[in-house]
């Protein structure tokens, strides 16, 4: 059995709108382990990067219940200043767009070197110097000395992301947190950013929380998968069992809609419908049932519950048992998708 | 090979903010000439008003009351036998010192007051505001009125303190939406993730990325704190006249018979806070365009 490096235990994550409380994050349990990469995948507004921002303690106003286990210690709901002494040290998180990841009036020595001094004040100021160079080095940066004593708005896009990796890195945390790292890239630095993350995984042994919309990314580096629709888990699996046998309407509407090249189908799929905004989420029965209307309402759970239907492998609600697409079944064939 | 390629970022190195200033000063010909003036003019009154003793100025010379500009007296006297000159040398000397002082601790109170509102947000936020909305519901000119009553001697400082009582808010209002705005943006959320405590955060991050507005705004506020100050004094309600200002000459020309035929005595004052103001507003409207690469002439 692997070690247990995170656990997240009953979260719920809930936003204040207009005086009342709505979950955003509802009741979501997962576990990541050590040396592990666990892809949350899910559509945008699922609910994906604020379960993170929950993780970090990045929510200023948010209520969250539940708990948040690292390394057995409860870090949800504790004091800034108490989570200060694990954040950047313990975990590191890197951010979605490295455009707006970088203070624009600091030199990237400085960014890097603010993250080293904060949790190590031993070293002497060309030891810290040393350090970020070697960093810079580490995620790939050609002519790091350079590159230290110049401005975020000096680099391309694929090197400020380097640089934001490099900070999240710099103390070699146990748990890397990336929110959509590649999602601003272009498609031949997304590569070079992913096998740059899955080599400092392997260096430094940590476990990777990386969240995603793009199941290439997840093919390529996780090894459990978590797929996400309005907050909550709809499926969990390791990657192989959830990319050969996914179960849930959910996580098969997702790889339906991946284009095919050499595919036969004149059309993308499309999921009808789009994720409910946060205070009209429905908040009991399948919250998938909305989009998928030509399922039978009976085949939903009044109280969708995880079910485990093989060692590691959950699906909530049993629709999927049920659940074809239009065009499998001729009768059904007249709802029709547009 | 090597050294080609080590010397090619320093040619395409982006300009500094100064660079970017400067440039910006010589392309506007009209805002470089009020940079020039501006020194001149601080140069020259800081640098005489060493020479000059107050005490000796504000004497009052019985025999020599309203005298025309002459060799003795440059820009002639007053009704108190004053010389005009030396008053107007320490006048704009104390409505200089004050308006700085006043901008700078406005500045101050400020920019911290925003930046603690428009960071933390929610409660804090809301408290601070109001705070903030009582001060400026306050009628200035009366309280400034009722402590001219009430308090018997004042000097330089307790009238710029009790100016900066009045002032900060327009400042903390801005820099609070600038703080709004700015706290939004990842490398706020990054820095918190590295673990940097939010006084950190609010001082290192936050505020030289206010910094722009913060120069802007506290050079048209030196303008206007120019005016305000010889407003007050023209009402009489600024110094008492053995404290000369720009505004006490000013005020001396309430009396019809200056006014209309002894223009020594408040001709060069009024001149002297027009150039300041224009001058100061010329440098800080380039200032401005320099913030902004859109409006940019150099």
């Amino acid at each position: 059995m692997a070690e247990k490096l995170l656990e997240i235990k009953n979260l719920k994550t809930s936003f204040r709108i207009r005086d009342e409380y709505h979950a955003a994050v509802d009741d979501v349990t997962l576990t990541v382990n050590k040396n592990e990469v666990l892809a949350i995948v899910g559509e945008s507004g699922c609910g994906k990067s604020a379960l993170a921002f929950s993780i970090m303690g990045l929510h200023t106003r948010a209520k969250i219940e539940g708990n948040i286990l690292f390394k057995g210690e409860d870090i949800a709901n504790v004091a800034p200043s108490k989570l200060n002494k694990l954040r950047g040290k313990n975990m590191g998180m890197i951010f979605q767009d490295p455009l707006t990841a970088l203070n624009p009036l600091m030199k990237i020595g400085d960014q890097i070197g603010e993250a080293i001094l904060l949790h190590n004040n031993t070293l002497s100021k060309s030891q810290r110097r040393e350090k970020v160079v070697n960093l810079l080095q580490k995620v790939g940066i050609p002519r790091p000395e350079h590159v230290f004593e110049q401005y975020p708005h000096e680099l391309s896009g694929g090197m400020r992301q380097r640089v934001v990796i490099a900070t999240a890195i710099a103390n070699e945390p146990e748990l890397l947190i990336a929110d959509e790292p590649t999602t601003a890239l272009d498609v031949t630095i997304q590569s070079q950013i992913l096998d740059l993350i899955k080599d400092l995984k392997d260096d430094m042994d940590s476990g990777i929380v990386l969240i995603t919309h793009d199941l290439g990314v997840v093919a390529e580096m996780a090894d459990r998968v978590a797929v996400m629709y309005a907050g909550q888990i709809v499926e969990v699996g390791d990657v192989l069992t959830l990319f050969e046998e996914p179960l849930h309407p959910y996580t098969r509407s997702l790889f339906n809609s991946i284009p095919n090249a050499h595919g036969t189908q004149d059309k993308l799929h499309v999921i009808q419908g789009i994720v409910p905004a946060l205070q009209n989420l429905p908040r009991s029965g399948c919250r998938f049932a909305p989009r998928i209307p030509w399922i039978d309402e009976a085949a939903h759970e009044e109280q969708p519950i995880l079910h485990e239907v093989k060692p590691g492998h959950f699906v909530r609600c049993t629709c999927y048992k049920h659940f074809k697409f239009p065009e499998e079944t001729k009768e059904e064939q007249h709802h029709g998708v547009s | 090979m090597e050294k080609a390629l080590e010397i090619k970022p320093k040619a395409i190195k982006s300009p500094s903010g100064f660079s970017i200033i400067w440039r910006e000063l010589v392309r506007d010909k009209l805002a470089l000439i009020s940079l020039i003036l501006l020194i001149l003019i601080i140069a020259f009154v800081y640098g005489v008003s060493l020479v000059l003793d107050q005490e000796e100025i504000v004497k009052v010379d019985l025999f020599s009351i309203h005298e025309a500009p002459s060799e003795e007296f440059i820009l002639g006297t007053d009704h108190g036998g004053r010389d005009v000159f030396g008053q107007l040398i320490i006048g704009t000397k104390n409505s200089l010192s004050i308006a700085i002082i006043v901008t700078v601790l406005t500045g101050i109170v400020g920019i911290v007051f925003g930046l603690v509102a428009g960071y933390f947000g929610g409660h804090v936020d809301n408290v601070l505001m109001r705070i903030l909305d009582f001060f400026n519901i306050l009628p200035f000119t009366m309280i400034v009125i009722a402590f001219v009553a009430v308090v018997p001697k004042y000097s330089v400082m307790t009238f710029s303190l009790i100016m900066t009582a009045f002032l900060w808010m327009g400042i903390a209002r801005l820099i609070r939406s600038k703080a709004l705005q700015e706290k939004e943006l990842d490398y706020i959320q990054a820095a918190k993730t590295l673990g940097t405590s939010n006084i950190k955060i609010i001082f290192k991050h936050l505020l030289p990325n206010c910094m722009s507005l913060i120069i802007v705004t506290m050079t048209i506020n030196l303008a206007a704190n120019i005016g305000l100050e010889s407003g007050l004094s023209f009402l009489g309600f600024g110094f008492p006249e053995s404290t000369p200002s720009l505004g006490t000459l000013l005020s001396y020309a309430r009396n019809p018979q200056t006014l209309e035929f002894r223009w020594w005595i408040w001709v060069p004052a009024s001149l002297l806070i027009l150039i300041l103001m224009l001058a100061i507003n010329n440098v800080g409207s380039a200032l401005r365009r320099a913030t902004d690469a859109r409006q940019r002439r150099g």
